[in-house]
């Protein structure tokens, strides 16, 4: 008898569910039955891309659909060069950052070994590891952030990959200049260090530790960025990996060539030409919307957190899925916690104050509907 | 591992120890498959009784393959080690089966009993299938099918932990207890909680132990200042999208609102990577946190007949109302639903309270000339919680009577509660409400994305018959 199709599949890919990404906007509203939609679940920089960017966007000719992109984002990485003062083959750029994670994974990490990261972060490290066949080390956060000794002390000689987000998505905290020092410090070039650093950009701090610097002191030092959150280019999928010279042509091996589009590689490369008055704008609207927030959960009685990044965590009384499925039915949608391990917490991005209010008007009903349900 | 280290995956389970063969559809192979099945119970941990109901049961199944089976491909026969049981997995094809006589209800009429026209394998089947712990036909293809039948360890009872509990703070949790932890904590268990709250197992200590041992549920145990357990939490799988839980269980009442929230968060984050869609409860105490799950309605469950002995309390043969929780560990996508139109205003009322999205689809009953003679319903049943289960697998000519069968013989049996589970992902499932309406059932809960979609609970209405 043929074996049954489940019988081909390893295990860890069995155990492992595929991720459901959500149904787009028009069936998420005619389901819900609204006529608006505020996309508050994706930390998505809804003031839009820079303005280069957007003219970029603009003057796309179509007939250059016809065309393959350049294949190593030739253009991108020589505007990713000039911009840091490194070798344009030290970046290696991406469909987003989730395809360079899987490049550094693949390239690294062999049957036995491990990588370490936290439970309560991005989660994308942990799935690609896990399906991939590797052991994902989970290491729980402490006050809100990554715990650099229990990483060090987790870490054996099948460690290939520590991965440190920084900020913290979705807690928003991160490690200072000294307390990254100390580690990559403990780390001694045992295993790659990988930072993610989506959120770099929204950090107006000295005390934010430069991953493009210290990759020059710590050769192990790999950094994630992303085009996605600041530039406000994620449907585009633009993400890199800068490193050292030898690091990045071991990645580059595993990773596929023609992956990044014909509009996002000129597009991104726009976005840093004349980003300074994005970014003020963008941290000024982040701010902005703080202001209006937190107050307000602090008047709610709400617990949250609320650090770096145009996001914030808070904690709500009801189930998570719960308090979505509601506000959905008001045209609100957040991003759930249960699935970052934070059960009974929901993250809201940080946009326009219009769209704050809406969202707290919103989420008062709510929450006096769960309070006087049957829940 | 480091012990502050959490395992990403945590239902990911080791390869169990199996033993294959595949089998021609030949009587001449009954032996075979006979003695693999005796030998690999006993190697499996079953004594000699056990290893000859399951060896029973395999021959039985075998015989009546034999007569159905497609001969096109040879019948695999899986015989593996769950721990605390034993099971034989039969695969097969069979273009046009007729599996009536696994029904809990089916009957043979031993006068007219005919080897040739096949009366005597549906009587084997019959008699496998109350012989052994647990039995079940599933279908993984068109014509693809499995029978499966699982026999118990004996274990020793023990005899439940009822002395007061005065534990210190900060609790803990340990989330890899050790089997002897496990054992105390299902004896504290035993000692606090009503058996209705409580696994079965908690009073056989030593299988509650095995189980979570070979993964058929997982457990978590909050820990006192001194190391002591505080609480337990337990839960399992219930398809491939759902977890069931039973608890919390504290054991101080001085501390049950801390331990009960610590053992709750920690479960919730345990399941939330896994491939679990949702968690429902199963034994859900009065310890539940408010707020952390969805209230989703109740049954109203009359329990065993032995209940009374066990301090249940005369309010049994009234009945107790037992809520059903639930809460989504995603972000609901919407469905589609079919559901028979006399179903629509329980639906919608259902949905609309609980926030849920959904389209519902009309489903009509099939026309009789295009269905099968006989249906086929699987029941569940655990004497312990005086409780049956049906769930409709084929549809066929009979279903309605089928059911009444069921119903009947079910109540022969003395036990009270009879639920059955609709699938509505099945539009020949949806449409049965008139059938169910007839035989005295009424729709209860919906449990969202419970089954291949949402599942529909309905609950036979005691004296109606």
């Amino acid at each position: 008898m043929c074996p049954a199709i489940a019988e081909l599949v390893p295990d860890y890919i069995r155990a492992f569910e595929a991720y459901t990404p959500s149904r787009p906007d028009p069936v998420l509203m005619r389901q819900y039955g609204v006529d608006h939609l505020h996309r508050l679940n994706n930390n998505e920089n809804a003031l839009g891309p820079p303005a280069d960017a957007r003219a970029v966007i603009e003057a796309f000719e179509p007939p250059r659909s016809a065309i393959y992109p350049s294949g190593d984002c030739y253009a991108l990485r020589l505007a990713l060069s000039e911009r840091f003062g490194k070798d344009p083959e030290r970046f290696l750029v991406g469909n987003g950052s989730c395809e360079v994670i899987a490049s550094v994974i693949k390239a690294f990490c062999e049957k036995g070994d491990n990588i370490i990261t936290a439970d309560k972060t991005f989660a994308v490290y942990e799935w690609v590891a896990e399906f991939s066949g590797f052991e994902a080390r989970l290491i729980p956060l402490s006050n809100w952030g990554f715990d650099p000794e229990a990483m060090l002390a987790a870490m054996d000689a099948r460690t290939k990959i520590l991965f440190v987000c920084n900020p913290n998505n979705p807690t928003g905290t991160w490690w200072d200049k000294g307390t990254m020092e100390r580690f990559l410090r403990g780390v001694a070039g045992r295993a790659i260090v990988v930072i993610d650093e989506a959120y770099c950009e929204y950090v107006d701090d000295e005390a934010f530790p430069n991953g493009m610097e210290l990759m020059e002191r710590h050769p192990n030092v790999v950094v994630f960025r992303t085009f996605s959150k600041m530039y406000a280019l994620a449907g585009l999928r633009v993400g890199y990996v800068c490193g050292q010279r030898d690091v990045v042509d071991y990645i580059r091996r595993t990773h596929i060539v023609y992956s990044v589009n014909s509009l996002g590689q000129p597009a991104a490369a726009a976005a840093l030409a004349d980003d300074a008055g994005h970014i003020l704008a963008t941290r000024r609207m982040v701010a902005e919307a703080k202001e209006l927030l937190l107050p307000a959960f602090d008047a709610l009685g709400l617990k949250y957190v609320s650090g770096a990044g145009n996001f914030v965590m808070v904690e709500t009384p009801a189930s998570d899925s719960l308090i979505y499925r509601q506000l959905m039915r008001r045209g609100v949608m957040v991003r759930t916690m249960t699935g970052f391990r934070f059960p009974n917490w929901i993250r809201v991005s940080l946009v326009q104050l219009p769209a704050m209010r809406d969202f707290l008007a919103a989420f008062g009903e709510v929450l006096q509907a769960v309070s006087t349900g049957p829940a | 591992m480091p012990a502050n280290v959490s395992p990403a995956s945590p239902l990911s389970a080791s390869a169990r120890p199996q033993l294959v063969l595949e089998l021609q559809a030949d009587t001449a192979y009954l032996p075979v498959a006979a003695a693999a099945a005796e030998n690999a119970a006993q190697v499996y941990g079953l004594d000699r009784g056990g290893a000859l109901r399951l060896a029973l049961a395999v021959e039985e199944f075998f015989a009546y393959l034999c007569r159905h089976a497609g001969r096109e491909e040879p019948i695999r026969l899986t015989l593996a080690h769950g721990g605390t049981f034993a099971s034989a997995d039969f695969r097969f094809r069979a273009g046009e089966v007729s599996l009536r006589a696994l029904n809990f209800a089916a009957s043979v009429d031993l006068s007219s009993m005919d080897a040739d026209n096949g009366d005597e394998a549906e009587l084997g089947l019959l008699v496998a299938g109350r012989t052994t712990d647990r039995c079940g036909l599933t279908r993984s293809g068109p014509d693809v099918f499995h029978l499966n039948a699982e026999v118990d360890r004996e274990y020793p009872e023990a005899e439940p932990i009822s002395t007061p509990q005065h534990l210190a703070a900060p609790l803990r949790l340990e989330p890899q207890p050790a089997a002897g932890a496990l054992r105390h904590a299902a004896l504290l268990a035993a000692g606090r909680y009503p058996a209705r709250l409580r696994p079965s197992s908690f009073s056989r200590p030593e299988r509650f132990a095995d189980m979570v041992a070979w993964g058929q549920y997982q457990a978590l145990l909050a820990l006192d200042a001194a190391g002591r357990p505080a609480g337990l939490i337990c839960w399992r799988a219930s398809g491939r999208r759902a977890v069931v839980f039973s608890g919390p269980y504290c054991f101080d009442p001085a501390l049950a609102v801390e331990t009960a929230r610590l053992l709750t968060e920690g479960f919730l984050s345990r399941v939330a990577r896994t491939e679990a869609l949702c968690a429902f409860s199963e034994r859900p105490t009065a310890d539940l946190p408010r707020g952390w799950f969805e209230n989703l309605g109740s049954l109203t469950l009359h329990g065993a007949p032995a209940d009374a002995e066990n301090g249940e309390g005369p309010e049994q043969s009234e009945g107790v109302d037992q809520p059903a929780y639930y809460r989504h560990l995603r972000e609901d996508a919407g469905a589609a639903i079919w559901a028979h139109p006399d179903l629509f205003p329980f639906l919608r009322r259902e949905y609309d309270r609980l926030a849920f999205s959904r389209d519902l689809l009309p489903a009509e009953p099939t026309d009789h000339t295009r269905l099968a003679a006989h249906s086929l319903l699987a029941t569940s049943l655990d004497r312990l919680r005086g409780l049956a289960v049906l769930r409709p697998l084929l549809d066929g000519q009979d279903f309605a009577a089928n059911l009444r069968a069921h119903v009947e013989a079910i109540q022969a049996q003395g036990v009270g509660d009879i639920l059955l589970h609709l699938d509505l992902s099945e539009p020949w499932q949806g449409a049965q409400a008139p059938a169910l309406a007839a035989c005295g059932f009424a729709p209860r809960l919906v449990l969202p994305h419970a089954g291949a979609s949402d599942i529909l609970v309905c609950q036979h209405v005691p004296g109606h018959s």
